[in-house]
């Protein structure tokens, strides 16, 4: 017990320190300083209606509470080729126009049931381009939900500083995370 | 120098001045200042400041903007550096990125570096195994490259005197090929480590499977806590710089106690373009150095020169000094010098799956996993290639969500995920041959940015690798099956020599100054108050990872060093 406050108190310290000037993350910081962000504010609220929609508010917050829509974003921005770009640009579209065809209102305006039959619907589509947009934004949601801070401090658990490792302990001891 | 004017010259000289403040470089200025010589260390990077100067290591993940992945454009401009495993937002910072430091690849060769005080030691996965005779005397035996001046028992005691002090940890094995060092009590194996290592036992008298030896800090002693280092914390992002001094880095334990002496003067961003040899006195004087910031020339002066920028840099540096005395470089009179490069054979790895042992899971996170030493062509030739492989190798349990779902089904299957089965994998180590063909050279005509000639490198995989390559996936298999693993899979993932960052020789160790061109206390043989430690001076490469090896020559050299000068050899 004590000696895990004087973990923290340490991390803590040590947390501190790296505000301090001279944390030179070089050529990444240039280079996602560059790129601009590429979707409209109308598609940047639909793409949080989809996150959301992914992993909703239950008794816990959903997707776009923690923000996940913005880190898809970044993502994409940041770490994928610009194909991926026009990819969620193009996926954005045509869910909005699936809605429309199908419910004929907004995909915002549809119940969680009628989104997620519409994100189904992407994921068997016929067309790669569609499938591609699925696949690429459940698995970033999934990504930026399970490593957000709210999830890994509250759901998850997250430990920092095990201070050890036990190589044989029994299944039932251990709670997963 | 008594032609150079009074007080500025006499500011710019030391008693010592070691090139590099890596692995190899913490340790001679750390013996260095120990003896009370004033030394000047010279660094190109710049400085890193324990603790202070690690940006990244109390970052929780969500705090990473790409939750640790790096930015297309970074691995686009970053071809070299981003094929290796530890590159990544976390450690970009400590890695030397293509563009700024660029070399020849006159065959693909992917040189891995960091400069920075510190060097590679605030990255290296820290294995530490001694090697043994099998590898001393291993090129006498097999016939390849030159005898090695020294044997096991000239450096076991410097063994024990580096992992006293850098804190290693392991058991006391006593298996002959890797002799048993200063251990701290070792980490843990895991049910299903031990479950392959009896496998292994009951099958093959020769073979072990053992828990790494690795420089973690698992139990303090009064020298560790003397350093202001504690217990490794198991956080297992040690590459990112460790703020408990967990792990041995020159930046947490070497570089801060030679500082604590008094006696060195650190200069960090001082790219050191050559030694200077001065003919009356037929030794070397001192350096010329490049300020990576003012690209101002200057020069340093001291009566011995420890030359620690890594095996390849030391190479150029040493190519680059020519003196009418040297046309061809400093202390090559052979013409070997950059020559016999070796490193050492990762090609090879492999995986699988084990169902067994379901009622058992791990707890906590280790920074190490277990070993396989050396078993083949130990006590005689057996195979088809020469020489042998390592091997690491790992379990581990990890726990599986089904992610079909969409909505709150989703939610509920990733915030309760199950225990998958187990997965073990292994990568290979080979000993490379060193040949005369496998050499590093100076570019004609390209420059860096400092003005120094480019780095050309000429190294490649031979038959032998290939060989070796094929034995250990077929002997990996059967231990695999042996073991009642399955989905076995076995991949030559055939990459470029270099990403396994032991690069070594080029100014090897050797008894005859016409083969080889450092004698054996690591002094050139044409001039013996510079001294090379580092990979660079390496005989032949062991199966072994070599940096405890170069930690251990280092301080022996410097102690000899130290003796000379006392007797005013040098
Ligand atoms: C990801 C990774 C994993 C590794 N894992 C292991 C392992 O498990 N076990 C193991 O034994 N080894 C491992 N290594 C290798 C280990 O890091 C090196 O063997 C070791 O650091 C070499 O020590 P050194 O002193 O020769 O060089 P370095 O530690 O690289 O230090 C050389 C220093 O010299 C400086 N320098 C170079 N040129 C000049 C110049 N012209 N002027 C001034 N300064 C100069 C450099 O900037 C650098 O700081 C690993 C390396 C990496 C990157």
């Amino acid at each position: 017990m004590n000696r895990r406050v004087v973990i923290k108190h340490m991390a803590l310290a040590v947390t501190g320190l790296v505000l301090l000037p001279g944390c030179d993350l070089g050529s990444k910081k240039a280079a996602a300083q560059e790129m601009q962000p590429f979707l409209s504010p109308d598609q940047e609220g639909l793409l949080a209606q989809v996150v959301d929609t992914i992993i909703p508010a239950t008794d816990t917050p959903g997707a776009k509470e923690l923000n996940v829509h913005l880190f898809v974003q970044k993502m994409v921005t940041d770490c994928y080729e610009k194909e991926a770009q026009e990819n969620l640009v193009n996926g954005l579209d045509a869910l909005e126009a699936k809605a429309k065809k199908a419910h004929d209102k907004a995909f915002d305006a549809c119940s969680a049931e009628e989104r997620i039959a519409l994100l189904r619907a992407m994921e068997q589509s016929g067309d790669t381009g569609e499938q591609e947009f699925y696949k690429l934004v459940k698995g970033l949601t999934v990504r930026g939900y399970m490593n957000s801070e709210y999830v890994m401090m509250n759901l998850t658990h997250y430990e920092a500083v095990p201070g050890h490792y036990y190589g044989c302990v029994p299944v039932d001891s251990k709670t997963l995370s | 120098m008594a032609n150079i004017a009074g007080d500025a010259a006499k500011n710019r000289t030391y008693d010592a001045i070691v090139i590099g403040s890596g692995i190899s470089g913490g340790w001679a200025a750390k013996e260095l200042t120990g003896h009370g010589l004033k030394t000047l260390v010279l660094e190109r990077g710049k400085d890193v400041k324990h603790i202070k100067d690690y940006p990244t290591t109390s970052k929780n993940p969500w705090e990473f903007e790409h939750r640790g992945q790096l930015p297309v454009e970074v691995k686009k401009q970053n071809p070299i550096v981003s094929k290796c495993y530890a590159f990544y937002e976390g450690t970009e910072h400590f890695f030397v990125k293509d563009a700024e430091h660029p070399y020849v690849q006159e065959k693909p060769f992917d040189w891995i570096r960091g400069y920075q005080v510190g060097g590679k030691s605030l990255l290296w996965a820290r294995q530490t195994q001694r090697w043994s005779d099998f590898d001393f005397e291993g090129p006498a035996r097999d016939g390849f490259a030159v005898d090695w001046p020294i044997r096991y028992a000239d450096i076991a005691p410097w063994y024990s005197y580096v992992e006293k002090f850098a804190g290693i940890s392991g058991n006391r094995d006593g298996v002959p090929q890797l002799p048993d060092g200063e251990f701290l009590p070792p980490h843990e194996m895991n049910c299903v480590e031990s479950f392959f290592q009896k496998q292994v036992a009951s099958k093959y008298k020769d073979r072990q499977v053992i828990m790494g030896r690795a420089a973690h800090i698992t139990a303090p002693q009064p020298i560790h806590l003397e350093q202001g280092r504690a217990k490794c914390q198991h956080r297992t992002i040690c590459e990112r710089g460790c703020p408990f001094g967990g792990y041995f880095s020159s930046n947490a334990s070497t570089i801060p106690w030679a500082a604590r002496t008094g006696l060195m003067t650190l200069r960090p961003d001082s790219v050191v373009h050559s030694i200077i040899y001065d003919e009356q006195k037929g030794k070397a004087t001192g350096v010329r150095v490049i300020d990576a910031n003012t690209k101002e020339e200057m020069e340093f002066y001291a009566n011995i020169i420890f030359v620690n920028a890594a095996a390849l840099n030391t190479n150029l540096i040493l190519l680059n000094s020519t003196s009418s005395r040297f046309p061809n470089g400093f202390g090559n009179d052979n013409g070997l010098m950059g020559k016999y490069v070796a490193f050492h054979n990762y090609k090879a790895r492999i995986s699988a799956e084990y169902d067994g042992h379901l009622d058992s899971t791990t707890d906590g996170r280790r920074p190490n996993s277990p070993y396989i030493p050396r078993f083949r062509n130990v006590y005689k030739q057996e195979t088809d290639f020469l020489r042998g492989y390592a091997a690491g190798f790992s379990a581990n349990r990890r726990s599986v969500t089904n992610q079909d779902g969409l909505g709150a089904d989703l939610k509920q299957s990733l915030l309760n995920p199950s225990l998958g089965g187990w997965s073990v994998g292994s990568h290979m180590m080979g000993e490379t041959i060193p040949k005369e063909t496998n050499y590093v050279a100076l570019d004609k005509s390209l420059k860096d940015p400092y003005g120094m000639p480019q780095l050309k490198i000429s190294v490649v995989y031979d038959e032998n690798d290939e060989k070796m390559t094929k034995d250990y996936l077929e002997q990996m298999t059967e231990m695999f099956t042996h073991a009642g693993f399955t989905n076995i899979q076995a991949t030559n993932t055939d990459r470029a020599p270099g990403l396994d960052i032991h690069e070594m020789g080029g100014v090897r160790m050797g008894k005859d100054p016409k083969t080889s061109l450092l004698n054996k206390w690591n002094q050139l043989h044409a001039c013996s108050n510079v001294f090379v430690t580092d990979g660079a001076s390496m005989t032949s490469t062991s199966t072994q990872n070599p940096s405890l090896t170069y930690m251990a020559l280092t301080a022996r050299a410097a102690d000899h060093a130290v003796q000379e000068l006392k007797k005013r050899n040098i």
